[in-house]
């Protein structure tokens, strides 16, 4: 572990014990804290939208334990003490398959079980939306790519390709991260805006 | 002698119990391993792996093979950790993880209350038993505490302050009304089970250890520093929702007066600091049968009431002791 990291632990295990930060936090309902939020996460496939996603999520770890593509990681303090050890995904580290297990697993439906058929998934599955950026796109620069578009698990659903392999987002995109994974450029020209609900 | 006499196995129960909270423990560490290994297998990557990572699908594949036709499907079947865990099919949470959802989301959501039902019905009968059996936490604070018995042997000073053992229903309480009141379940956060569970996930399958590791730290700190087992007797929400639930258990540990000789052995290995030498056992005993597998004179048992059977007075040697001193007038002879 880096010393960063392990700073932010403690740190955390210090705010942690001095609980009066909670108080501070008030009930949902007006989504007043929503935009403040500076790390770009996504919850898992089917998961509630992110009120009704904590007051669900017992914080246990099975979704982790059984994401084959060990595409989930758990917050430390990072992102506030109500999200502390809930599950999320950073697409451009590993992105999500679509195998829909966590929500088989999730006990307390925090996320929902989806059958792992297109319909359903296009029903239910909100983790956000995909956005390409042209300055960054190859294929927008004249240089042919289609990487993203080869990624999609759901190709001419989410996305399609026009001329010069140049992608485009359909309104079907349920975000699960695969194409902004994939992107060859650095920094990503294809990024996941996450859908809090 | 017509003293009853325990079951002879009764005094070997204690090396069950450390037998039960071994391959608890064992298997929390074991799960993060297979879980690795699953997410290897089915990548079909072994060429691809690291040498240490390869030694470890090998050992994986070693100790699963017998199991396993197919590990990337079938280890699928135990997941999760005893805060709330899946074992082939049957899903099973703890009571307070039950409790602190209903809170924290102010509505029953059925399947999920029905996890609870088997350690709730099991906790009915033999009340806090997760504490003294199953808890992975309590593996290590036993232990701690074994330690702080060897520190104090060599002259270190441990602590041994006592405090109101209510605290800890005000702490469930507290904690049920916090998660109320943010709408997320924070006792995930301070109940050891729950974190041992998934530290060791994040320490072997996520490569680090996370913060709740460092509370737990202090909890073992707090044991040896200042109250033997404080965290258990004096904090932990979880143990006041299992004593509050086990209060009419019946199982229940009982003194056999005639036999007992007053050494107070009991009362000095009960990790809770009960009195069983009084028969004082009430709600937060877990019939960790530690006070059986000590007893000299085998005189603790079983026996299925829903109460505690009221104070019997002291053993037979005190009794003697009572008997002469009273004859000559000496002392009073007091119950």
């Amino acid at each position: 572990m880096q010393r960063r990291t392990f700073l932010d632990a403690l740190l955390g295990a210090a705010a942690a014990t001095a609980l009066s930060p909670l108080l501070a936090e008030a009930r949902p309902g007006v989504p007043t804290r929503q935009p403040t939020r500076s790390i770009r996460y996504l919850r898992p496939p089917g998961a509630r939208p992110e009120e009704e996603f904590l007051a669900h999520c017992i914080h246990c770890g099975q979704c982790g334990e059984i994401c084959p593509n060990r595409c989930i990681q758990y917050f430390g303090h990072e992102n506030g003490l109500r999200s502390l050890d809930t599950p999320y995904i950073v697409p451009r580290e590993q992105a999500c398959i679509l195998c829909m297990k966590c929500g088989e697993v999730c006990p307390t439906d925090a996320i929902q079980p989806v059958a792992r058929e297109l319909a359903p998934i296009l029903g239910k599955v909100r983790m956000g939306r995909a956005r390409i950026d042209e300055r960054l796109c190859l294929s927008y620069q004249g240089k042919t790519c289609g990487v993203c578009y080869r990624a999609c698990p759901l190709q001419d659903v989410a996305i399609r390709v026009g001329r010069l392999e140049q992608p485009r987002v359909l309104k079907d995109c349920v975000g699960c991260g695969l194409c902004e994974r994939s992107c060859i450029q650095i920094p990503q020209a294809i990024r996941i805006i996450p859908d809090y609900g | 002698m017509g003293t009853p006499k325990p079951f002879f196995l009764w005094r070997h129960l204690n090396k069950l119990r450390w037998l039960s909270l071994s391959i608890v423990f064992a298997m929390l560490v074991a799960l993060p391993f297979m879980h690795v290994y699953q997410t290897f297998t089915a990548a079909h990557a072994y060429d691809l792996l690291a040498p240490s990572e390869k030694q470890l699908y090998d050992v994986m594949e070693t100790l699963t093979a017998v199991f396993t036709e197919d590990p990337a499907e079938d280890l699928d079947a135990i997941k999760g950790n005893t805060w709330s865990g899946s074992f082939f099919g049957l899903q099973l949470s703890d009571p307070l993880a039950v409790a602190g959802q209903m809170a924290a989301g102010l509505k029953v959501y059925a399947p999920f209350l029905l996890t609870a039902l088997i350690p709730v019905l099991f906790t009915l009968l033999l009340g806090r038993f997760f504490c003294g059996w199953i808890c992975p936490a309590t593996l290590l604070y036993e232990l701690n505490t074994n330690v702080s018995t060897w520190l104090s042997r060599l002259g270190f000073k441990v602590g041994n302050r006592h405090f109101d053992r209510r605290l800890k229903y005000a702490v469930l309480g507290v904690g049920l009304l916090l998660s109320a009141a943010t709408g997320s379940v924070l006792m995930a956060a301070i109940y050891p089970p729950a974190i041992v569970g998934r530290e060791l996930y994040y320490a072997f399958a996520l490569g680090g250890f996370g913060a709740g590791t460092l509370f737990f730290v202090g909890t073992l700190l707090f044991d040896t520093l200042v109250a033997r087992r404080g965290f258990c007797r004096y904090v932990c929400p979880g143990g006041a929702l299992y004593s509050l639930l086990g209060r009419y258990r019946l199982v229940r540990i009982r003194r056999i007066a005639e036999s007992c000789n007053d050494c107070a052995k009991c009362n000095a290995v009960c990790e809770f600091g009960l009195d069983p030498l009084r028969d004082h056992f009430g709600q937060e005993c877990n019939n960790c049968t530690a006070c059986i597998a000590v007893c000299p004179t085998q005189a603790m048992t079983f026996v299925l009431r829903p109460t505690d059977i009221p104070e019997q007075g002291p053993g037979h040697l005190g009794k003697q002791y009572l008997r002469a001193h009273s004859e000559k007038g000496s002392i009073d002879a007091a119950p």
